[in-house]
């Protein structure tokens, strides 16, 4: 039989095209309301240096250097590309180990040593420089088990702890009790422990209240401005907020625990999407504990149980 | 990293790629019309076709070869490996893993340890490990290197390259590690060894104590000590000689004496006479003049037994939380001529092994809580029935039979009682809840499961059960099982619910409320659960749950208890909880003390297994049995019992049954059977202080509880005519029986059954056989430390012989040198394709630790010169599935012309676009175009018609075809096709058409026939 030839037409190249788009439409398998690129995955499991054992906290400098401390009591220091630069331990971990980390404006690093009720200064070198608290209690200047500490544009500190005693103290910077907000509990105002806080331009501490699965908003005094956020799986509701940060352009951005995501809002709690799902692959999360952006706007997500970090566009 | 190679499972068949050129001889033919490129693209695809498929015939698979290295090193951690040495090779293997392990290959490092047993100290891993102390447990009496080879091999990842560093004294005393290492170097694993240094330093030990075999009452006899010093130097070693004898709880020094041994053996004799008929334990110790002096400790004493029959011995243990409740009926018994010891059950007084349970002729459990005994004095207690035909009996109380917790352990098998109610109509049921929260302790995970399922044991078939933990998966709190309803009946989902807790992975949870919310909507569905308890266990550190939701727990009469393990400080909070519901807090240091706390617990949901009735029930008798004989048939009343199922077996005889509840099988109140060699008896209420109390002045009081203890004896009795001897050799006890009649005449042809228990509790066979006139012997293995207990039946009705022989101490406790041999041996062996091991060891004294290490990290465990691991996949599916897309690609070349005319248009096109300049070439009239191709397409179609109703000449050029074809106007009539010289085609058409046709009408002609 004869070979049989025809004229390439139009329909030649066509149908591959619209066949292949159709295929490239098919294939985005993320869920509703994903939004966010994965840029960058570094780290692996391991307790040398530039590895991470279940990291819990994260950090980042104006220098956009990255500090990490992970249950193995280490804070590691690395570029944002994962390179590592260094690492220091605190001084004690037999009771547990740090899970909160923050930059001060003079660039130092503050440590949440969450089971020894204290908070750790460190310069960026890892020289430690001062203690606050130590000792457990509810008086003023005590604590329970500290979850992070922040400051704001005066160099006040807010350190937030829960327990049997879920608040959030306010210090001078030279470490004086100013004032103090919160108990343990669901109102406006209480909470169920308070993970992590971030401090915007505006002097507002914004905390992520995270069994209650919500964002609560005080001034410098603990009055609530604002509160928002609902436990779900859905898009806009949270499940286990363990961090929250914010972009200065009205955009906050949460990472949820028991949801294995990162959520961004804008600053009234409106959803713009999220990104990650659970797992074990680049692009997917196992219960993050914490995010930071650098100075490019690239997020930063501890990827806890991954033992990793992933860079997202978002 | 990695490289790729492949390789055939039937390379046979690669011989067929032979015929590619005939392929190609025959295709380059068929294929000329198809234009020069088209024809050498489908001959090459034609090709590639019959490649693939050749390779898939020959199941070609893909062999991936790595560069990693593993290496196992494997510590001995017995006793027989001083301190001093585990320690400096501890240090070895870190500093080892940290310089010498090649990262940039990610080489893996792991450690297993072992002594009889061997476990993953650190499982392997591509990164810096460290040891900073031995965590595993292991059985360090004993050395079994095989068995940790083994297991090296087993842990090892399949796709590196394998090394195993053996680190020993290589004094093995189970296994044969020569032969398991043949299996490795089979398998390519490489053996690097380590010696550890050990030297005879001089050790005394006590090697045998023994006795004569016809001990009688008032007869002097020998015992004989015999001590062994193993010095090198000849130096003489001094200490202390001790015998003491052992009868009941009384300890007597026969004999203390300051010795001098000089090198060898040396045996001390004294005299010794049995006045009473007891159990007598003789024990021999040697104490060191000088701390420090003597090598092993442990191997300075030895016992044996011996046993002089006499009148019955009762022992009865009692709960030590309510001492003294059982006064008035031990009293009784012993008015009735029995001798009674009590013991508590502090773990201080209960006995530690089945030699102290010897000398009774039953055992009496006195409403005693399962949880004062640890699982293998369970097991002891159950051999000394089932074996040694001792009695067992229990009485009732609130910590008896199920309620005391006693369901699914091996008491009950023994009593001839079940302890679970099947009816729930019978009994109420409970209902227990468990959070999971222990992740982040060492171990945490295994203690979960073992405490789950310790819990699940304690609880009857009729009880609701469930598990709370955090999901790693599903990032929230759920259930176990039954997500939706949470607590689920037992029933017969046991297995099932022991099978998820071993697979069961908690993770951290941030936050108890949700748990226990979880828990209290389930225990608010539950309307038939009579008790609800919950028990977490945690670190202490998720979220305190609200207040509500205690008020709420407690309201329900949930009792909540909390297990703080590893908490990280402000223990109060989980006090809190406990206190708020009314359960306790344990604060737990030793996660051993685990399992008895959750046992315990578990109890309170056994509560409902205890009957009472204030107004009093009349027991009533059944059955006429030996234990209730010369009884009154109507019993005074009881006010309460414990609930149990009678077993379904024809030996079970139930004498006394209670009137109340419903349910004959489950108002047992007195029950015998025989089990084993030996009687058990469950009575199921107390004995006058709670229950019966209106039987303490009953008449028959004391018969009823005399002969129930009377009958449950191990038969007692003179057994003179009988001497037995036991000797214990190179691993083997040998048993001598000599038999005698009442005339001192031999007896003969006896069939003697014989019952031996070892240190395991496991029964051990021994065949008696008759060597001489009166004279029977037997042998059994005795490797293990321990006491062996053997037990001959000379005849029906007679009371059994008894005797006992102990293992002073393993192999381990002698004083031994290093196995250099062995050792060596398994260095030398040649793994498959690779080079033999290393002997790692310092080549000169080393001055100190540091020293030493370096010297031994001079040799390199990861170096890479054994064979590369290669791992094979199978490819010849992917490579047929290829061969089908290629096929298809080559029928799409051969029928489909692609045209790339538009290709140079399109490149002008985005030219133009681009450089932002007009069009030189001619506009394109789209409509026209569209006209124009289809007017293509309708002729391309009719010529397809024509040419599946035609055939062509076989010899047309197809070329000047599709040029004429080409040529052709849309409208234009299809050309007939022109007839090869010499081959009538017309013809042929003519032939198949007309036969076609001629068939046709040949079938029209017969239908207008018919």
């Amino acid at each position: 039989m004869k070979p049989l030839t025809a004229k390439p037409t139009f329909d030649h190249f066509c149908v591959p095209i619209f066949l292949s788009l159709a295929l490239l439409a098919g294939c985005d398998s993320r869920p509703a309301g994903s939004i966010g690129e994965l840029e960058n995955v570094w780290g692996r499991r391991g307790l040398s240096d530039g590895r991470l054992q279940k990291p819990r906290a994260i950090a980042i400098d104006a220098k956009d250097h990255i500090y990490l401390v992970d249950i193995t009591a280490r804070i590691q220091k690395f570029d944002t590309q994962g390179k590592f630069l260094g690492r220091w331990r605190t001084p004690e971990h037999a009771n547990g180990r740090p899970t909160g980390l923050s930059i001060d404006r003079h660039g130092n690093v503050m440590v949440a040593d969450t089971h020894y009720y204290r908070v750790l200064f460190y310069s960026p070198e890892g020289k430690l420089l001062k203690t606050l608290g130590g000792k457990n209690g509810n008086g003023a200047g005590e604590f329970g088990w500290v979850t992070d500490v922040v400051e704001d544009s005066r160099g006040n500190l807010y350190v937030a702890e829960y327990g049997e005693y879920d608040r959030i103290q306010k210090f001078s910077q030279d470490h004086k009790y100013l004032l103090e907000w919160g108990s343990h509990g669901s109102a406006p105002g209480q909470f169920v422990r308070p993970q992590n806080m971030a401090v915007d331009k505006e002097d507002r501490v914004w905390v992520a209240d995270a069994c209650n699965h919500r964002i609560q908003v005080f001034d410098t005094q603990g009055k609530v401005l604002k509160l928002w956020g609902q436990p779900g799986q859905g898009v806009g509701e949270l499940y286990y907020p363990y961090d929250v940060d914010l972009d200065g352009d009205g955009h906050v951005y949460v990472v949820e625990y028991g949801n294995h995501r990162v959520q961004k809002f804008t600053s009234d709690g409106e959803s713009l999407g999220c990104w990650g799902t659970h797992g074990r692959e680049p692009g997917e999360l196992h219960n993050p504990w914490a995010l930071v952006r650098d100075s490019q706007g690239h997020v930063f997500v501890l990827d806890t149980n991954n033992h990793r970090v992933q860079q997202v566009a978002m | 990293m990695l490289s790729f190679s492949l390789s055939f499972d039937s390379p046979w068949y690669l011989a067929l790629l032979g015929l590619l050129p005939l392929l190609w001889w025959f295709s380059f033919r068929s294929l000329s019309g198809l234009g020069n490129y088209r024809r050498w693209f489908a001959l090459m695809l034609r090709s590639v076709v019959m490649t693939l498929v050749i390779l898939a015939l020959a199941q070609a698979q893909l062999v991936r070869h790595s560069d990693k290295l593993t290496v196992m090193f494997v510590l001995d951690h017995s006793l027989s490996v001083p301190n001093e040495p585990s320690e400096l090779m501890r240090q070895y293997i870190n500093e080892s893993i940290e310089k010498q392990r090649d990262n940039a290959k990610a080489d893996r490092a792991g450690v297993i340890v072992f002594g009889r047993d061997a476990a993953i100290e650190l499982p392997p891993f591509d990164d810096v490990q460290s040891m900073p102390a031995i965590e595993s447990m292991v059985d360090r009496e004993y050395s079994d290197l095989a068995g940790a080879l083994k297991l090296a091999q087993a842990s090892f990842p399949h796709d590196t390259a394998k090394r195993i560093v053996v680190i020993s004294d290589g004094n093995e005393n189970v296994g044969n590690a020569v032969e398991q290492a043949r299996s490795l170097v089979d398998a390519g694993i490489g053996i690097d060894v380590i010696p550890m240094q050990t030297e005879v330093r001089g050790d005394v030990a006590v090697e045998k104590i023994s006795l004569p075999p016809d001990v009688r009452k008032g007869q002097p006899f020998d015992l004989r000590v015999v001590l062994n010093n193993t010095s090198p130097d000849a130096r003489q070693r001094k200490g202390r000689l001790q015998i003491v004898r052992r009868a009941g709880d009384r300890e007597t020094t026969l004999a203390e004496e300051h010795v001098t041994l000089s090198p060898g053996k040396r045996v001390f004799t004294i005299r010794e006479k049995i006045d009473q008929p007891e159990f007598y334990t003789y024990e021999a110790r040697f104490v060191p003049a000088k701390v420090g002096e003597d090598t092993l400790p442990q191997n300075n004493q030895a016992t044996t037994f011996t046993h002089v029959r006499g009148s019955g011995q009762v022992l009865l243990i009692e709960d030590f939380e309510n001492k003294g409740e059982y006064d008035h009926l031990v009293e009784r018994l012993r008015i009735m001529n029995l001798e009674v010891t009590v013991r508590s059950s502090r773990p201080d007084e209960l006995f530690a092994d089945l030699a102290q349970l010897q000398p009774f002729d039953t055992v009496i459990l006195a409403n005693v809580p399962r949880e004062h005994f640890s699982d293998d004095q369970l097991k002891m207690l159950v051999a000394n029935t089932q074996n040694m035909g001792s009695g067992l009996i229990m009485l009732g109380g609130p910590n008896s039979f199920g309620a005391g917790g006693w369901s699914n352990t091996p008491i009950e098998e023994a009593m001839p009682v079940d302890f679970q109610i099947k009816s729930a109509k019978v009994v109420p049921v409970g209902a227990l809840a468990m959070v999971m929260h222990a992740c982040e302790i060492p171990n945490g995970n295994h203690w979960q499961k073992v405490i789950a399922q310790e819990a699940l044991k304690a609880l009857g078939n009729q009880d609701y059960v469930g598990v709370l933990h955090w999901g790693n998966t599903t990032g929230r709190d759920e259930w176990l099982w039954a997500a939706s309803t949470g607590l689920i009946k037992i029933g017969n989902r046991r297995n099932f619910m022991l099978k998820r807790l071993d697979t069961m992975v908690p993770g951290d949870m941030p936050d108890f409320q949700p748990s226990m919310e979880m828990a209290l909507a389930s225990f608010n569905k539950l309307k038939d659960a009579a008790a609800r308890h919950m028990i977490i266990i945690s670190d202490g550190d998720p979220s305190p749950p609200s207040n509500t939701v205690l008020r709420k727990l407690k309201t329900l009469k949930v009792k909540v208890t909390t297990v703080g393990l590893g908490v990280h400080g402000m223990p109060q909070i989980l006090q809190r909880i406990a206190n708020a519901t009314g359960g306790k807090h344990y604060n737990v240091t030793n996660p051993n003390m685990l399992p008895r706390i959750y046992q315990k617990e578990a109890r309170q949901i056994a509560r409902p297994l205890v009957f009472e009735d204030k107004g009093g029930m009349s027991p009533q008798k059944l059955f006429s049995h030996e234990i209730i004989q010369g009884i009154e048939d109507v019993l005074p009343p009881i006010t309460g019992y414990v609930l149990t199922n009678v077993k379904s077996s024809p030996l079970v005889e139930v004498s006394l049954l209670n009137p109340k509840p419903a349910g004959p099988e489950n108002r047992t109140l007195l029950a015998s059977w025989t089990y084993g060699l030996g009687r058990a008896v469950a009575f199921t209420s107390d004995a006058g202080k709670r229950w019966t109390e209106p039987w303490t002045h009953w008449e028959h009081y004391d018969r009823l509880f005399s002969q129930m203890v009377r009958w449950s004896m191990r038969p007692v009795g003179d057994t003179g005519k009988f001497t037995i001897a036991t000797d214990l050799q190179d691993g083997k006890v040998q048993v001598v029986l000599t038999a005698l009649d009442k005339n001192s005449d031999f007896l003969n042809f006896l069939n003697l059954g014989g019952s031996i228990v070892g240190p395991d509790m496991k029964p051990i066979d021994l065949d008696m056989k008759q060597m001489a006139p009166g004279r029977y012997i037997g042998e059994f293995p005795a490797k293990d430390q321990g006491s062996y207990f053997v037990l001959l039946s000379p005849g029906p009705g007679q009371a059994p012989i008894r005797a006992g022989v102990n293992v002073p101490y393993s192999d381990e406790f002698r004083d031994r040198e290093t196995n250099d041999p062995l050792l060596k041996t398994l260095a030398t062996m040649k793994p498959k394709r690779g080079k033999a091991g290393q002997v790692i060891e310092a080549k000169e004294v080393p001055a100190g630790v540091q020293q030493h290490i370096r010297q031994l990290l001079s040799f390199n465990p990861f170096r890479h010169d054994l064979p590369k691991a290669t791992r094979n996949q199978d490819i010849w599916p992917l490579l047929a599935m290829l061969a089908c897309l290629v096929f298809f690609a080559d029928v799409f070349t051969r029928r489909v012309h692609v045209n790339f005319a538009w290709v140079p248009p399109l490149v002008v096109a985005l030219r133009d676009k681009i450089m932002r300049r007009e069009g030189a070439g001619v506009e394109i009239n789209v409509m026209e175009r569209l006209r124009s191709t289809k007017a293509e397409v309708t002729q391309s179609l009719d010529q397809r018609r024509a040419a599946a109703r035609f055939e062509p000449a076989p010899d047309t050029p197809p070329a000047e075809t599709v040029a004429a074809q080409t040529a052709m106007p849309a409208a234009a009539p299809k050309p007939k096709p022109a007839a090869a010289p010499g081959m009538p085609g017309p013809k042929e058409e003519d032939s198949y058409t007309s036969r076609l046709l001629k068939a046709k009408q040949k079938v029209w002609e017969n239908r207008k026939r018919q």
